[in-house]
């Protein structure tokens, strides 16, 4: 499910069913690191609408949730827990390309993948480099679906 | 050169006739080209979206095609991939699509290695036989859909979907 009325309509009649929010955390880079911030976040954008599509039935997909060098991540993350306890997800998966998260400690099951610079590639090229990406992301979340 | 002699008069009828029937015509011409425009226009191709996929190289397992359509929404253009589970069942050609009809998951062919002749959705376990009956007792709760078949030159193209019409 994406974030549109429409979408959560649906979300609010299969609860049962879709129990999963997904959240795409997205570094905005300041001054020479502006550029490679959008590369990021291009590849980000693109493979958590992917994964939406596979898992449509089962998982909400969040706007991307951007933040700045400014901005203080554990702060940020614990308000981002408090909010989405109140939600009734039983899953919740952050997936982002900034190391920092799950290095620190601060969100320690945020799922992180490197960045791949998808702008220069060519439309088939990107699709299966994206496929790839997707096909090492699922056993991350049917295990988690599993266990949890 | 013949002899026969052209007087002023006949030479400016001649030219007047030449130069107006050739004005009148420019104007009738697209006239009568929009009149009978709708007759020849050619059997439009529906909206069938051509894929990569040779006809030749199916096989009874199915296998998956990628095509590619424009999408506009609102503001927002964006190209977007679809995806068929292709196989040949006799001579003819067979496209299932690939979303779930319990809540619109993308099932995969073999996706779950206990049930290797079925499609299997990842989400909530939904199985599907290979012509695309839901297996009872998982979550769908219909058959998956069927893509319109065409094939030109040996190459698959794809239509528009409609329900399943193998069960």
């Amino acid at each position: 499910m994406n974030w549109t009325a429409n979408d959560l309509d649906l979300y609010m009649q299969q609860q049962e069913y879709i129990d999963t929010a997904l959240i795409p955390l997205v570094h905005i880079g300041s001054g020479g690191g502006m550029k490679q911030s959008a590369s990021s976040a291009e590849f980000l954008m693109n493979l958590s609408a992917f994964i939406e599509r596979q898992f449509k039935g089962r998982i909400v997909l969040f706007p991307p949730f951007s933040y700045t060098d400014g901005n203080d991540r554990s702060r940020l993350a614990s308000e981002w827990a408090a909010s989405i306890s109140d939600m009734p997800f039983k899953h919740v998966f952050y997936l982002t390309t900034d190391p920092a998260w799950s290095r620190d400690g601060i969100i320690g099951d945020a799922i992180w993948i490197p960045s791949i610079p998808l702008e220069s590639m060519d439309k088939k090229l990107k699709q299966s480099v994206l496929e790839d990406q997707v096909r090492q992301i699922i056993p991350v979340l049917t295990a988690r679906w599993t266990t949890e | 050169m013949s002899n026969t002699r052209v007087s002023r008069r006949q030479f400016l009828n001649y030219t007047l006739m030449g130069v107006g029937g050739f004005m009148a015509s420019g104007m009738l011409m697209p006239m009568i080209r929009f009149a009978v425009d709708p007759v020849l226009e050619a059997g439009l191709a529906g909206d069938y979206i051509p894929t990569s996929q040779k006809v030749s190289e199916l096989t009874e397992e199915p296998v998956r095609v990628d095509f590619t359509y424009d999408q506009v929404d609102g503001w927002y253009e964006s190209e977007v991939t679809g995806t068929a589970w292709v196989y040949k069942e006799g001579d003819k050609v067979v496209a299932l699509s690939p979303v779930c009809k319990h809540l619109g998951c993308t099932v995969n062919w073999a996706g779950d290695s206990a049930h290797p002749n079925q499609f299997f959705c990842p989400c909530h376990a939904g199985r599907y036989e290979k012509n695309g009956q839901n297996v009872p007792g998982t979550p769908p709760t219909g058959p998956l859909d069927q893509f319109e078949v065409k094939v030109e030159d040996d190459l698959l193209y794809l239509g528009a979907t409609k329900p399943n019409e193998l069960i």
